[in-house]
C-alpha cells in the first residue's frame, strides 16, 4: 500500500484495522446481497419473457407475471441496494471516525436476519401473500424482520460515528446519517399506515406514493451520494468541489425531494398534485448541484484509473443519478406527464435510478472496499472490468428502449382511435431490446456474485487454516500467532 | 484493484477532504425564482387544499359552476325512479291504477290541481276510507308509503305524478314539501275523505 | 456546523414535514371520508362491494393484476353542451337562432349566455356537463376516477402502469360474466392478439360429465378446450369475474360533475 508521508491526520494513510474490523460484516452484508441480485435478475429475466410469450409458464401461480416482477423488483432494492448500502456506509463511518467499527458482531446478526427478512418476503410475494402495495409488497413477517435489522445496523453506524475525534462533518456524513434515519421512518410509516392499521380510501394511494418516492428517489439520492461523495475525492485525488455546494444539495434534496411522487393523474384532490408537481420543479435543484460537484470534482483529476474500475462504476452511476433526475423532473411536468404517465417511461426512471445510479454506485463501491477490507486482491480480477462494460451496456439496453417504448405507448393512448391491443403490440419490440440488456445484466451480476463468493471463499478458507494452526500450535515461535490470513495480508504489502 | 496515484496531492488511501468554495450564486437565484414560481402554480392548480376539488378544476368555485343544475330532466328522472319503486306497484307504473288496489293517477282530479298541499298529504299521512276519483268510487286505505321519502325526493315523485300521462299540474319543489311536512306536526293519522275535502288545494 | 443535536433536530424537522404533509394530512382528509350522494339524487355512493366481490379484490392483490393495470381514469377538462328542451311559442325564431350558435364544447360562461340568449327568444335550453379527456374519449369512464370510488376497498389498487386497458369502469364495459372468465382464462379468445398472460391456474379443465356443467365456459370458436372437456372456474376465478363486475365507476358526483 502506500507509504507513510509525514502529512497531517486529514492525508495520513488509513490504519488496516479499521478496514478489518468492517470485513465481517461487509462479507455478511454484500455476500446475501450478491445473491439476492442474481435471483432477482432471474426474476426479472422470467417477468420480461412472460411478454414475447404470454404461455411462458403460464400454468404455474407462483410465476405469473403479477407476482414475479414485484419480486423481482423487490429483490433488486431490498435483497441487493439496501444491504450492499449498509456494508459500504459502515465502512465510511469507520474511516471518517478514524477507529475501528463498534460492536462488528452486531451488523453480522443483522445480515443475517435481513436476508431472512428478504426471503421470507420474496416467498410471500410469490405465494400470493402480497401486501398489493407498490415497494411494500412484503409480507409482515418479512417486514418486520426487516425493520429490525435495519435498526440494529444503525446503532453500530451511530456509535462509530460518535467515536469520531475530528468534530468537523465531511458531506458524507450528513447524506448517510440521514439516511440512517429517513428508512426506518418512511417504512415503518408505509407499514404502519397501509398494512398493519390501514388508513381507509384511496388515503392508502396517496401513502403508497409517498413512500415509493422517498425511497427510490430520496432515500437512494442520500446513500447513494453519500457514498459518491466519500470516493469521488478519492478516485479523482482532488477535494470534494464544494463543502458548501454539497451541503446545499443534502438540504434541497431533502427540503424539495421528499414531496415529489403524487403523480399528476391520481384520484386525489388537487392540492397533492400540485404539491409534487412544485417540489419535482423544485427538485431541479440538487440535481444540477450535484452534476455541478462531480464536473468541478472531475475536472482536472490527476488521478489515472484502471479502465472498467471502480472509478468507471461511481462516474456512471452520478452521471445516472443526474440523468434520473431529470428524467423525474421533466415526467412531473403537466403536460409531458399526460403522455408518460402510465406507461413504461416510470420503470425506465425507476431502474434508472436503482440499477443505473444505486447498484453501480455499490458495485464501485464495493469493488473498492473488499480488497482493502480483506487485505488481498480480487480473485477473478479480470471479471470486474468485463462486469463494468456488460453493466453500462445492460442499462442502456434496458434503460433507453423503455423510455422510447414508454413514449411510443403514451402517444398511443392519448390517441382514443388506437385500440389497446395495439398500444401494447407497439410496445413489444421495445421490451424485447430490454430483455437483451436484463440478459446482460443478469451476467454483469453473475460476475459480481463470483468476485464475491471467491472472496468469501478465500477468506473462509484463511480462517479455517488459522483455526486449525491455533489448535495444532498453540504456541508459536516468539509468541507471535501467525494466521493465514495475516500472511495474505503481509504477502500484499509485499507486493505494494 | 485501484492503481496508486502516479502524482498526486493527497494519498489514495486517505480520507478525502472538501474545499470551501462558496455555493454559485445562479443556483441559490434559481432557487428562489423556481420557489415563486412554484407558489404561483400551487396557487393556480391546487383549490387550496379542498378535498372536493381535483384536476382540472382549479378552485372550489370553479367545481361549483360546473354542478349541474336539477334540470327539469334529471328531477323528473329520479322522480320516476322512485314513483315506480314505491308507488308503481299499486298504481301502475301507468298511472292507471288498479282495481281493488289504488285508484287511477292519470287526469284524477286529486292530482291536477292549482295547488299541491293537499295532495302532498296524501303520501305523507295515508289515506282511509271511500274517495271518488274520476266518478268511480273507491273505497281502500292507503298508508303514508312517501313518509319515508325526502323532501327532495317526495317532490321529484309528485312533480311526476303531476306531469305524466297527459296530467299537466305545475312542478313541486322540495321546499314545498318541507313547509307541509313541517306544519303536520305531532302524530299525524291517515286521512279520511272528509278530512281530505276540507282541505284547501 | 458541528452540533450534532442541532444537525438532527433540523433534519427532524425537515423530513417531518415531508411526513405530515403527504401522510398526516392524506390520512386525515381522505382517511375520514364518508359516504357521498350522488348528484341530483339521495342514492349514496359507494354503496359497498359485495361479498364475492371483496374477495376478488383479495384475489385482484394476490396475483398483482395491479402490475399491469390501473383503476384510475383521468379527465383532462370540462366542456359544457347546450341542450334545446323545448321551442316555446316562437320555434322558428328559436331555431333560427340556434342554428346560428355553436352549442357544443363551450365553457361554462359561454354556454350560459348562449342558454340565456335561448330562452330570451323564448325556448327552454339545458346545459349538459361533460367531462373530457383521452381516457374518457375511449369510454374508459364517464369522469375522472375520485376519493370515493376507492371508499370500502382494501388495498386499494389505483396501478401505475397501463400495459393493459384501464379497470375503473370494467364492470360497465364488459358485464358479462362469461366474457371476463373466458378472458382470464384465453384472453386471445376474446381480444384479438392480446398480449396478457392466461390465467389458467384459476381454472379446472375436466372431463364433460353427463350435461356440461352450468358454469363452464364458453369460448368463441377456435378457442376453448378440446372436445369432451370443458373449463370451470375455480372459486378464486368466479370472485375475480364479481369483483371486475363490480368495478364501475359511472354515476356523478360533486367532486367530479357530470350531466348522465
Amino acid at each position: 500500500m502506500t507509504e507513510m508521508q509525514p502529512q497531517d491526520a486529514k492525508t495520513q494513510a488509513s490504519d488496516p484495522k479499521i478496514d478489518a474490523s468492517c470485513l465481517v460484516p461487509l462479507l455478511a452484508l454484500s455476500g446475501g446481497a450478491a445473491l439476492w441480485l442474481v435471483i432477482g435478475s432471474v426474476l426479472a429475466m422470467i417477468a420480461s419473457i412472460k411478454f414475447h410469450a404470454p404461455g411462458f409458464l403460464a400454468d404455474c401461480p407462483w410465476l405469473t407475471y403479477g407476482r414475479v416482477q414485484p419480486a423481482a423488483d423487490d429483490a433488486l432494492l431490498y435483497g441487493f441496494c439496501i444491504p450492499a448500502a449498509l456494508g459500504v456506509m459502515l465502512w465510511i463511518f469507520a474511516r471518517l471516525s478514524r477507529a475501528p467499527l463498534c460492536l462488528p458482531f452486531v451488523p453480522v446478526v443483522a445480515a443475517n436476519l435481513w436476508h431472512l427478512g428478504v426471503f421470507i418476503g420474496l416467498v410471500g410475494v410469490l405465494a400470493g401473500e402480497s401486501t398489493g402495495f407498490a415497494w411494500l409488497e412484503f409480507p409482515r413477517g418479512g417486514s418486520v424482520l426487516l425493520f429490525a435489522a435495519f435498526l440494529l445496523i444503525a446503532i453500530p453506524a451511530v456509535a462509530t460515528f460518535g467515536q469520531r475525534r475530528e468534530r468537523e462533518l465531511y458531506p458524507s456524513h450528513w447524506f448517510l446519517l440521514a439516511a440512517l434515519l429517513w428508512f426506518p421512518w418512511i417504512y415503518a410509516t408505509g407499514n404502519l399506515f397501509l398494512v398493519a392499521l390501514p388508513v381507509r380510501g384511496v388515503a392508502q394511494a396517496a401513502i403508497n406514493l409517498w413512500f415509493a418516492s422517498n425511497l427510490i428517489f430520496v432515500w437512494f439520492g442520500l446513500a447513494g451520494l453519500g457514498v459518491s461523495f466519500y470516493l469521488l475525492p478519492k478516485f479523482a485525488g482532488r477535494p470534494l468541489q464544494s463543502h458548501y455546494l454539497a451541503l446545499f444539495a443534502f438540504w434541497t434534496l431533502i427540503l424539495f425531494g421528499t414531496w415529489c411522487g403524487i403523480s399528476a393523474g391520481a384520484p386525489l384532490p388537487a392540492w397533492m398534485p400540485a404539491l409534487s408537481t412544485v417540489a419535482a420543479s423544485l427538485t431541479i435543484i440538487p440535481v444540477l448541484a450535484v452534476a455541478a460537484i462531480m464536473w468541478k470534482t472531475l475536472c482536472g483529476s490527476t488521478h489515472s484509473e484502471t479502465r472498467g474500475g471502480p472509478f468507471c462504476f461511481i462516474r456512471f452511476g452520478v452521471a445516472s443519478f443526474v440523468l434520473a433526475g431529470l428524467m423525474l423532473i421533466a415526467m412531473a411536468c403537466p403536460q409531458i406527464s399526460k403522455v408518460t404517465e402510465f406507461t413504461w417511461c416510470g420503470p425506465a426512471q425507476t431502474q434508472l435510478q436503482l440499477y443505473g445510479f444505486f447498484a453501480m454506485t455499490m458495485f464501485g463501491a464495493i469493488y473498492h472496499i473488499l480488497p482493502q477490507a480483506a487485505g488481498f486482491e480480487f480473485p477473478l480480477q479480470k471479471l470486474a472490468r468485463v462486469h463494468f462494460w456488460i453493466s453500462t451496456l445492460g442499462v442502456l439496453l434496458l434503460v433507453t428502449p423503455l423510455a422510447i417504448g414508454g413514449l411510443v405507448q403514451g402517444f398511443k393512448w392519448a390517441n382514443p382511435s388506437v385500440a389497446p391491443v395495439d398500444v401494447a403490440r407497439a410496445a413489444l419490440p421495445f421490451l424485447r431490446v430490454s430483455t437483451t440488456g436484463l440478459l446482460l445484466l443478469l451476467l454483469g451480476n453473475l460476475l459480481f456474485a463470483l468476485n464475491i463468493f471467491a472472496v468469501t471463499l478465500k477468506w473462509k478458507f484463511a480462517l479455517l487454516k488459522t483455526m486449525i494452526a491455533a489448535v495444532k500450535a498453540p504456541l508459536d515461535t516468539k509468541g507471535e500467532t501467525t494466521s493465514a490470513f495475516a500472511s495474505l495480508r503481509r504477502d500484499k504489502e509485499v507486493k505494494a | 484493484m485501484s492503481d496508486e496515484p502516479k502524482s498526486c496531492s493527497t494519498p489514495f488511501d486517505a480520507e478525502p477532504t472538501a474545499s470551501r468554495s462558496t455555493v454559485p450564486m445562479w443556483i441559490v437565484v434559481l432557487t428562489l425564482t423556481l420557489l415563486f414560481l412554484g407558489a404561483v402554480y400551487f396557487d393556480h392548480h391546487s383549490g387550496w387544499f379542498n378535498a372536493s376539488v381535483y384536476q382540472p378544476y382549479a378552485s372550489a368555485a370553479e367545481l361549483d359552476t360546473y354542478q349541474p343544475k336539477s334540470g327539469a330532466a334529471a328531477i323528473l328522472a329520479q322522480g320516476k325512479k322512485n314513483y315506480e319503486m314505491i308507488c308503481g306497484v299499486c298504481h301502475g307504473p301507468d298511472g292507471m291504477g288498479k282495481p281493488n288496489q289504488a285508484p287511477p293517477l292519470a287526469g284524477s282530479e286529486w292530482v291536477n290541481t292549482k295547488g299541491f298541499g293537499r295532495l302532498a298529504h296524501i303520501p305523507l299521512l295515508g289515506l282511509s276510507g271511500p274517495l271518488q276519483v274520476e266518478g268511480k268510487d273507491w273505497s281502500l286505505s292507503m298508508a303514508p308509503m312517501g313518509a319515508a321519502l325526502s323532501d327532495a325526493d317526495l317532490a321529484g315523485v309528485l312533480t311526476y305524478i303531476r306531469s305524466s300521462w297527459g296530467n299537466q299540474a305545475g312542478a313541486v319543489t322540495a321546499d314545498d314539501v318541507r313547509a307541509v311536512r313541517a306544519a303536520l306536526g305531532g302524530r299525524p293519522q291517515p286521512m279520511n275523505m272528509q278530512q281530505l275535502k276540507a282541505m284547501a288545494e | 456546523m458541528k452540533n450534532g443535536a442541532l444537525v438532527f433536530l433540523a433534519v427532524f424537522v425537515a423530513l417531518g414535514l415531508s411526513w405530515c404533509g403527504f401522510v398526516l394530512a392524506p390520512a386525515r382528509q381522505l382517511g375520514n371520508a364518508k359516504q357521498t350522494t350522488i348528484l341530483n339524487s339521495t342514492d349514496l355512493y359507494p354503496m359497498g362491494r359485495p361479498g364475492d366481490a371483496n374477495m376478488g379484490l383479495q384475489v385482484y392483490r394476490a396475483n398483482g393484476c395491479a402490475a399491469c393495470h390501473t383503476e384510475q381514469v383521468r379527465q383532462s377538462g370540462v366542456t359544457c353542451n347546450v341542450v334545446l328542451t323545448g321551442a316555446g311559442k316562437n320555434p322558428e325564431l328559436v331555431s333560427n337562432l340556434v342554428s346560428t350558435l355553436k352549442l357544443n364544447g363551450l365553457a361554462k360562461e359561454v354556454a350560459d349566455a348562449v342558454s340565456d340568449r335561448i330562452t330570451a327568444a323564448g325556448g327552454k335550453a339545458e346545459i349538459h356537463i361533460i367531462a373530457t379527456g383521452p381516457d374518457i374519449s375511449r369510454g374508459w369512464g364517464t369522469r375522472q376516477s375520485v376519493a370515493e370510488d376507492f371508499l370500502y376497498d382494501y388495498p386499494v389498487q389505483t396501478g401505475s402502469l397501463r400495459a393493459g386497458p384501464d379497470l375503473a369502469n370494467i364492470g360497465v364495459r364488459e358485464p358479462d360474466a362469461n366474457w371476463q372468465l373466458a378472458h382470464l382464462y384465453a384472453p386471445s379468445s376474446e381480444v384479438k392478439g392480446s398480449v396478457m398472460p392466461s390465467i389458467h391456474f384459476l381454472f379446472e379443465v375436466r372431463k364433460t360429465g353427463g350435461a356440461p356443467s352450468p358454469d363452464a365456459l364458453v369460448f368463441p370458436k377456435g378457442f376453448g378446450p378440446p372436445a369432451g372437456y370443458e373449463v370451470v372456474p375455480k372459486p378464486e376465478a368466479k370472485e375475480l369475474a364479481a369483483y371486475l363486475l363490480s368495478l364501475r365507476a359511472n354515476v356523478p358526483l360533486y367532486s367530479a360533475p357530470f350531466t348522465p
